[in-house]
């Protein structure tokens, strides 16, 4: 290893800008992570499983992954749909919403949860039609088909499905599954928007030259570039849904076992002043974190691999 | 196939691209469309390709009116300046991407396919690159491919868009006598559009020079190389051909 | 030019690069219909709620003895959290774009760590470091310098979600920009401040200030990390903490009034950073452009 670990060079202003970036990445960023683990190992193995292997625990985390996981995939179709739009057409109104697109990373959490809630609550704007109107309909509507569908689930020997909607979107999952859409918004139309800059007509051109129909252009040729960008937009938008809390405890209700995030389950041991238990469930969460951000990085590396770009 | 091409003009907004122009390409011609950049020779190829549509003025393959047939009715083997290919797939897969567009009662089976391939990657000389990726080849052989894939489709014309302006000297040269040779062989009617008057003559059997003004594009002579040479028809050929 | 009118074609022709043109209205009536339910509908919904007793009375719940500290805290976080940051992200975008060392990328990861991790994790790794039940904590309460559920905690917290916020934009901006403008200025016989100053400074303003917008932004807001980190004490209660507070205790038109406040900051973060993106698209990095 003969390579020095700095080069010479002659910019000035070394020693400074190295010294209060790693001063301020350990102060900041490096102890305060540090601790956690110190804490998890003094923990131990066994104390973090004790403390995670709970009902409430289990069902709290199934709950923000399952939920985050959908509130991603809608918004993966609606951001590359809202990408396209945004790129490739001009009409009254362009500006506006693409400013709209970046609201949610510009509005504090806790303000988007209120807001959430008065709108989806069963007395909010939309919550009042939902609860009075729409879910009866739906609820209705969906007696046949769930009867029909028993039938052969029972009949394979299952416990009958309910496909009946909740009631209220506030204070159940729909509630959170549409906040986590809310704050996830950006991500996938952010990060797919600039790629659909760059991709050159040429290529567009030549498909259409080649006999490809528009459908089938944008099938085989457009969307396969747009999906690196797209799956990082997925993942960055799963990764901020999973720890969300400030726009989720307002409208979930929070009760636990059916609607208790797991973000929340560490406020509470906090409060509590259980600090081994509130370091287990974040060395959870840290963990799938740093999974999820190593399969970004994977994605970047296969697709620049791939495509010669990212 | 024979093109006619009559009191084609274009304008952009109100920039005006090409003037009338006409122009007929017998059967199985090699041209080239030879002129300085904004003297809308690109624009004229891509409007016999269908990827622009004139402002006034009329297309005819054959005797017959194609002004209103869209690119994919065109069947127009097209190369693209910067070759376009799709850098997602293989060498393979492009080639054999317009015959895997079309659709299922006209496409033929796969192994025809393969075969078809295969084949065209032998016309290119190059038989050995079906599973590599575009990022992984040099200028000229991406070149090659993008000639292939536009020839997979059996199409009923050639256009090339500078086919030779992003390679080096000595590529360039030999890709000459290649499409020369692939001409030669396929028979195809093929336009290219260049602004080297040496690649021009040297490689056309028919030169069509252009020159650009205020009014937009406009032909100044129509000739083979050698009467082009001889007998300049105006200051700006002889100035251009000089050069 | 010529008579056009009897060449006009039967059917308008549509580029090859377009989709056809039903299907691009439905799918812009289908996207701002979207944008109209999810985005605008609890913009308004915050407006709505906020003005419902009036402007007075929203006007009043602001400056009343119970919004006022908490208002006064954000502003304090925020005026030092932003400079910290602002200094950080300048100071790792110069270390990591001017000089050439072993493992920048995963420096780089580093920088980015906070963005994935949650900020309710953040506060707890913050309270597990510097809370009174620690050595280092205890010692620091002791001199009378307590962290957690206090302002140095807050700031702290603060620092760390928006952390990657400025380093970011800057980044790239200067991997573009190279070296030559420096260098020449150092050849020319500038100090090294000097430099800094009258070279890389004007050419990396506008790419700051997108940071620092959107760094000031997220650190009004954040809501989780401080929320762990405050414990709830009243004398550490910023503007989101106050709202959570005021609409459990059922005074909902106040939580709301001062929501409309920060919503209203919000709106006038995207209104500069629209600016930005137009006017000076060419000075910040590459995926901020192109609108």
């Amino acid at each position: 290893m003969g390579r020095p670990v700095v080069h010479r060079s002659p910019m000035p202003g070394l020693g400074l800008s190295m010294g209060i970036t790693f001063t301020m990445l350990s102060i900041v960023v490096l102890l305060p992570i540090g601790a956690l683990l110190l804490q998890g190992v003094s923990y131990g193995a066994e104390g973090i499983w004790a403390t995670v292997n709970r009902e409430r625990v289990w069902k709290a985390l199934y709950l923000s992954f399952r939920l985050s996981f959908y509130a991603a995939v809608f918004n993966l179709i609606f951001g590359v749909i809202l990408a396209w739009v945004l790129a490739r057409y001009r009409f009254p109104g362009h500006r506006i919403l693409d400013a709209a697109v970046d609201l949610p990373f510009a509005l504090p959490t806790a303000v988007a949860g209120i807001a959430l809630t008065a709108l989806y609550a069963p007395n909010g704007f939309f919550g009042a039609s939902w609860t009075h109107t729409i879910a009866p309909a739906l609820n209705a509507g969906l007696a046949w088909p769930e009867a029909a569908l028993n039938v052969l689930v029972t009949g394979l020997g299952f416990e009958p499905w309910s496909l009946q909607v909740p009631p209220r979107i506030a204070y159940s999952t729909m509630g959170i599954f549409i906040a986590l859409v809310f704050v996830g918004l950006p991500f996938v139309a952010r990060t797919v928007q600039p790629v659909i800059h760059e991709i050159d007509r040429e290529v567009e051109e030549a498909s259409a030259t080649l006999g490809a129909s528009r459908l089938h252009t944008l099938r085989r040729v457009v969307w396969p570039m747009l999906l690196p960008a797209a799956l990082t937009g997925f993942a960055l938008s799963l990764a901020r849904a999973v720890g969300e809390y400030g726009s989720v405890i307002f409208i979930a209700g929070n009760k636990p076992l059916v609607t208790e995030i797991a973000p929340l389950l560490i406020v509470i041991q906090l409060e509590e002043f259980s600090y081994d238990g509130a370091a287990a469930i974040g060395i959870a969460m840290l963990v799938i974190s740093f999974a999820m951000l190593l399969v970004i990085n994977l994605i970047q590396v296969w697709s620049r691999r791939r495509i010669g770009y990212v | 196939m024979k093109i006619e091409i009559d009191e084609i003009s274009k304008a952009f907004g109100t920039t005006a691209a090409l003037t009338p122009v006409s122009l007929s390409i017998p059967s199985g011609a090699l041209v080239a469309l030879l002129g300085p950049s904004g003297s809308g020779k690109t624009t004229l190829l891509r409007i016999l390709g269908g990827l622009e549509f004139p402002t006034s003025g009329r297309v005819l393959f054959d005797g017959q009116d194609a002004t209103g047939l869209t690119v994919q009715q065109r069947r127009a083997g097209f190369v693209f300046q910067s070759y376009a290919l799709f850098r997602h797939m293989t060498v393979f897969e492009n080639i054999a991407y317009g015959l895997r567009a079309r659709p299922r009662a006209v496409r033929p089976p796969k192994a025809e396919i393969t075969r078809r391939v295969t084949k065209l990657l032998e016309l290119i000389q190059l038989p050995e690159i079906g599973a590599r990726y575009p990022s992984q080849l040099s200028g000229g052989q991406r070149q090659r491919v993008a000639l292939a894939r536009a020839l997979a489709i059996e199409p009923r014309m050639l256009l090339l868009d500078e086919p030779f302006g992003a390679l080096d000297a000595k590529v360039r040269k030999e890709l000459r006598q290649g499409l020369r040779d692939i001409h030669d062989e396929t028979g195809l009617t093929t336009v290219f559009v260049t602004h080297d008057q040496e690649e021009a003559m040297e490689l056309a059997d028919l030169v069509v020079v252009m020159s650009g003004s205020q009014t937009g594009g406009r032909i100044e002579q129509i000739g083979k190389p050698a009467d082009i040479r001889a007998r300049p028809a105006s200051d700006f050929v002889r100035s251009f051909i000089a050069a | 030019m010529s008579d056009l009118s009897h060449a006009t074609p039967a059917r308008r022709f549509r580029a090859p690069t377009e989709e056809a043109p039903l299907a691009r209205w439905l799918l812009i009536g289908f996207v701002t219909l979207a944008l109209a339910v999810l985005v605008f509908a609890p913009l308004i919904a915050i407006f709505v709620e906020a003005l419902s007793k009036g402007w007075e009375a929203a006007w009043k719940s602001l400056f009343s003895r119970e919004a006022l500290p908490a208002i006064k805290l954000t502003l304090t976080v925020a005026a030092i959290a932003v400079p910290l940051n602002a200094a950080f992200g300048i100071a790792a975008a110069w270390f990591i774009t001017k000089f050439d060392f072993r493992g920048k990328a995963f420096l780089i990861t580093l920088i980015d760590l906070p963005f994935s991790v949650s900020p309710v994790v953040a506060g707890l790794c913050i309270v597990l470091l510097f809370g009174a039940n620690t050595a280092i904590g205890a010692w620091l309460v002791a001199h009378g310098f307590p962290i957690v559920f206090a302002l140095p905690g807050i700031v702290l917290a603060t620092v760390f979600v928006t952390f990657p916020f400025v380093a970011r934009e800057l980044i790239p901006v200067m991997i573009e920009q190279g070296r030559a403008e420096e260098e020449a200025a150092l050849t020319l016989g500038a100090s090294g401040w000097r430099t800094f100053l009258t070279v890389t400074l004007p050419n990396i303003r506008w790419a700051l200030l997108y940071g620092v917008l959107l760094s000031n932004a997220r650190a009004m807001g954040e809501f989780g990390a401080v929320a762990v980190v405050s414990g709830r004490r009243e004398s550490a209660t910023t503007m989101p903490l106050k709202i959570e507070m005021f609409y459990n205790e059922y005074q909902g038109a106040t939580a709301f009034a001062m929501a409309g406040l920060l919503a209203f900051l919000a709106l006038l973060t995207l209104l500069l950073k629209t600016w930005l993106e137009n006017r000076h698209a060419g000075e910040l990095s590459a995926n901020r452009r192109g609108h």
